[in-house]
C-alpha cells in the first residue's frame, strides 16, 4: 500500500513511519527539512520537502497514495505568536483534507489529542462525554477545531478517523522538556523530580507502541467519523514514579510541588521571557492542567479497533531500558 | 439522606450551564437540564449520572419560542418534581457593531434573554414558592453597568435582567424565595469565545474567567442569598473604579478596550461553528 504520513520527524510519525515501512508499505513522508536528524530512514520510505501549511507542496506527495496518516502539528501550552496553532493545527489540517480529497484518498488517520477532551472527573472520561472546562489554550482549542474539519471532511466524502493518544512514552524521543521521557530520564539519573501535588492527581499514560499499532488499527478496523482514544493506564503521580523507581532503583527524590509554587515559577518564566527572550512553557493562566485527573478509557478502542495496550510495568521498562542504552551509548 | 427537590437549569448543554450543572450535582442536587435539541445535553446528563449520584431528567426544548416555555412547565408540572432551584442561565451573547448584526440575531436575544427569563420565572414562582426555601439564580453581565460600543442589545438585555431580579428580589423574600444576579465578565463558555476574547483590550483579557471558576461562586452567592455576584477580585475591581471615575474617562477607557475586539479573521473561523446547536440563524447582517 502507499501511504502519505505528515509529523514524520515528529515522535509519534516518525516511529509509525518506520512501523509502515518495515511492514511493506511504500511511505511517502513530509518532512520540512530533509536535514534534521529525526528522519525516519528505510529503503521503504521516500521523503518529500514540504510544509501542511503550503498546499502546492503537498499533492507531489499525496498523489498516487491509497491513504494518508496525518501526525503533523504545532505542540506546546505557549507559542510567542499564538497564531501558529492555527496555522499548522487548523489551516495545515484543511491543506491535508483539500488535498486527499482532491486526490482521491480512500481514509485518513488523523491524530488529535486527549487534550482536546479535557479533565476527568471521578471516573475515566470516554470520547462521548462533554468537556468539562472552557477552551483556554490554543493548543487544545486548534486541535477541537481540526477535529471538526475532519468530521466535515468526512461527510464530504472523505472518510476520516480520529484517534487520541494519551501522554505518550516510551523509546524514541526524549529530547523535548513536556515528554514524560525527558522526566523519567531524569529521574533515574538521580535528579531531583518535581511532581504536581498532591500526587494522587490522575492522568493516563500511553506507551509508544501501542500509539503507532492504534493508529495502523484505526486505519484498517476505524469505523470514518468515529474517534478513539488510545491510551494505557490510569496512574496518579505518585504510582506512577513509585513504578519508575522500582523498575530502575533510582534514588531520586520527589517533590510533590503545590499548584501556587508552579503558578510563581510560571511568573518567572514569564519574566524571563520579557527580560531575555527565553522560551514559556506554560503560563500561570495554563498551569492547573498539570493539577486536575485524566483518566481516560479506551474501551472504544479496545472493542471495535482491537487495541491491546501493554501494562505500565512492561511500558516503563522498555523505556527505562531505552533511556539507560542512551545514556551509556 | 438523598435530595428529593431539583435544581432547573436553562441553557446547560454548554458554556455556562454546563458548568453550573456539574457545580449543583457535585453538591448532590438533582437536576432538571433544559437545552435546544442535539446530542450535547444527553451526553452531559449520561456523564453527571456516572460520575455523581444525583437524578437528571432533560428538557430538550428551545426556549426562544414561547410555546416551548408553556411547554415546559406542563410537563415539569405532569411529573410533579419539586423543583426549588430556578436558574435561568439560557441566552445568546454577541459582539457587534449594531448596523453588522442581522434582525433575527436581536430577535432571538430579546426573545431569550428577556422574555424566556420572565416567562420561566412567572411560570415556576408557584412551585418554589411551595418548596421553599427557595432560590432563583438570573445569569446577568457585567457588561449592564457599563455602556459598552458593540454590547448595545446584549447589554440592554442584560440591564433587564439585572432590574428585574433586584425587584423582584424585594418582592418575594418575605415568601422565602431568594432571588440573585450574577454579572460575570468575560468568560471563555464556548470554543468561539475563546477566540474573540482574546481580541479583547489587555484589562478585558486579564479579567478573562473560565466557566468552572465562576460557577462555584455563583452557587455559594446565591446561597448565601447574596443579591448581587461579582465573580473575580478584578470585575469587582472594575466596578469600584465604576464609582469613582469621571465619565469621560470611562468612555475613553471602554472604547479603547472594545475597538479591537471582534471576531478573528486570520483564523478561518468556520473550523469552529458559531453555535452548534444553532446553525441556521445568521448572526451578522
Amino acid at each position: 500500500m502507499k501511504i502519505f504520513i505528515t509529523g514524520a520527524t515528529g515522535y509519534v510519525g516518525h516511529q509509525l513511519a518506520l512501523a509502515l515501512a518495515q511492514q511493506g508499505n511504500c511511505v511517502h513522508a513530509l518532512v520540512r527539512n530533509p536535514g534534521s536528524d529525526r528522519i525516519p530512514r528505510h529503503d521503504n520510505i521516500k521523503l518529500f520537502v514540504g510544509d501542511v501549511t503550503n498546499r502546492n507542496t503537498l499533492t507531489p506527495a499525496i498523489s498516487g497514495c491509497d491513504v494518508v496518516y496525518h501526525t503533523a502539528a504545532f505542540v506546546g501550552l505557549w507559542a510567542k505568536e499564538a497564531a501558529i496553532f492555527y496555522e499548522v493545527n487548523v489551516e495545515g489540517t484543511r491543506n491535508v483534507l483539500e488535498t486527499a480529497l482532491e486526490q482521491g484518498i480512500k481514509k485518513i488517520v488523523y491524530t488529535s489529542s486527549c487534550g482536546v477532551m479535557g479533565p476527568s472527573l471521578h471516573e475515566p472520561r470516554s470520547e462521548s462525554d462533554p468537556r468539562i472546562t472552557g477552551f483556554d489554550n490554543d493548543y487544545e482549542l486548534s486541535k477541537f477545531m481540526a477535529e471538526n474539519l475532519v468530521k466535515e471532511f468526512n461527510q464530504r466524502g472523505l472518510p476520516g478517523i480520529i484517534v487520541c493518544p494519551s501522554k505518550v512514552f516510551g523509546p524514541g524521543n526524549d529530547e523535548h522538556t513536556f515528554t514524560l521521557n525527558k522526566v523519567i530520564k531524569n529521574f533515574i539519573r538521580g535528579r531531583i523530580t518535581f511532581i504536581p501535588g498532591p500526587g494522587r492527581i490522575v492522568a493516563n499514560y500511553c506507551f509508544i507502541n501501542d500509539v503507532v499499532q492504534g493508529h495502523i488499527l484505526a486505519m484498517h478496523n476505524g469505523i470514518a467519523g468515529e474517534k478513539y482514544i488510545l491510551g494505557g493506564e490510569n496512574v496518579s503521580y505518585l504510582n506512577l514514579f513509585k513504578a519508575i523507581r522500582l523498575l530502575s532503583g533510582t534514588k531520586a527524590m520527589l517533590v510533590e510541588t503545590p499548584i501556587s509554587l508552579v503558578k510563581i515559577w510560571a511568573g518567572l518564566q514569564w519574566l524571563l521571557n520579557k527580560i531575555s527572550n527565553k522560551k514559556i512553557l506554560y503560563t500561570t493562566k495554563n498551569v492547573h492542567h498539570f493539577f486536575c485527573n485524566k483518566a481516560y478509557s479506551s474501551k472504544k478502542a479496545i472493542h471495535q479497533l482491537g487495541y491491546r495496550p501493554v501494562s505500565l510495568e512492561e511500558g516503563l521498562l522498555q523505556t527505562i531500558q531505552f533511556l539507560n542504552k542512551k545514556c551509556h551509548a | 439522606m438523598r435530595n428529593t427537590t431539583y435544581t432547573l437549569i436553562t441553557g446547560a448543554s454548554e458554556g455556562f450551564g454546563k458548568s453550573l450543572a456539574l457545580e449543583c450535582a457535585s453538591r448532590k442536587m438533582n437536576l432538571v437540564l433544559v437545552a435546544l435539541p442535539g446530542p450535547e445535553l444527553i451526553c452531559l446528563a449520561d456523564f453527571i449520572k456516572r460520575n455523581y449520584a444525583v437524578a437528571v431528567i432533560t428538557f430538550e426544548k428551545d426556549l426562544s419560542i414561547e410555546e416551548n416555555c408553556f411547554g415546559l412547565f406542563k410537563e415539569m408540572e405532569a411529573l410533579q418534581l419539586p423543583v426549588n432551584m430556578l436558574i435561568n442561565n439560557a441566552g445568546i451573547g454577541s459582539t457587534l457593531r449594531f448596523d453588522e448584526g442581522s434582525l433575527q440575531l436581536y430577535q432571538l436575544q430579546i426573545k431569550l434573554n428577556v422574555l424566556a427569563t420572565t416567562l420561566i420565572t412567572r411560570l415556576f414562582i408557584g412551585m418554589l414558592s411551595k418548596n421553599v426555601p427557595s432560590y432563583i439564580l438570573n445569569v446577568g453581565s457585567l457588561s449592564s453597568f457599563f455602556f459598552l460600543p458593540k454590547k448595545q442589545v446584549y447589554g440592554g438585555t442584560k440591564s433587564y435582567i439585572y432590574f428585574f431580579s433586584k425587584s423582584l428580589r424585594q418582592e418575594i423574600a418575605a415568601a422565602g424565595i431568594g432571588v440573585s444576579v450574577i454579572c460575570p465578565g468575560g468568560m471563555n463558555t464556548n470554543p468561539l469565545q475563546y477566540l474573540l476574547n482574546k481580541t479583547a483590550g489587555y484589562i478585558g483579557r486579564l479579567s478573562l474567567m473560565n466557566p468552572e471558576e465562576v460557577a462555584p461562586i455563583a452557587i455559594n452567592g446565591l446561597l448565601k442569598g447574596k443579591e448581587v455576584i461579582i465573580p473575580g477580585r478584578l470585575n469587582r475591581c472594575f466596578m469600584l473604579l465604576d464609582k469613582i471615575l469621571p465619565s469621560f474617562l470611562k468612555k475613553m477607557i471602554t472604547s479603547h478596550q472594545m475597538k479591537k475586539m471582534k471576531p478573528p479573521a486570520t483564523v478561518n473561523t468556520a473550523a469552529v461553528e458559531l453555535n452548534p446547536l444553532r446553525p441556521s440563524i445568521p448572526l451578522s447582517a
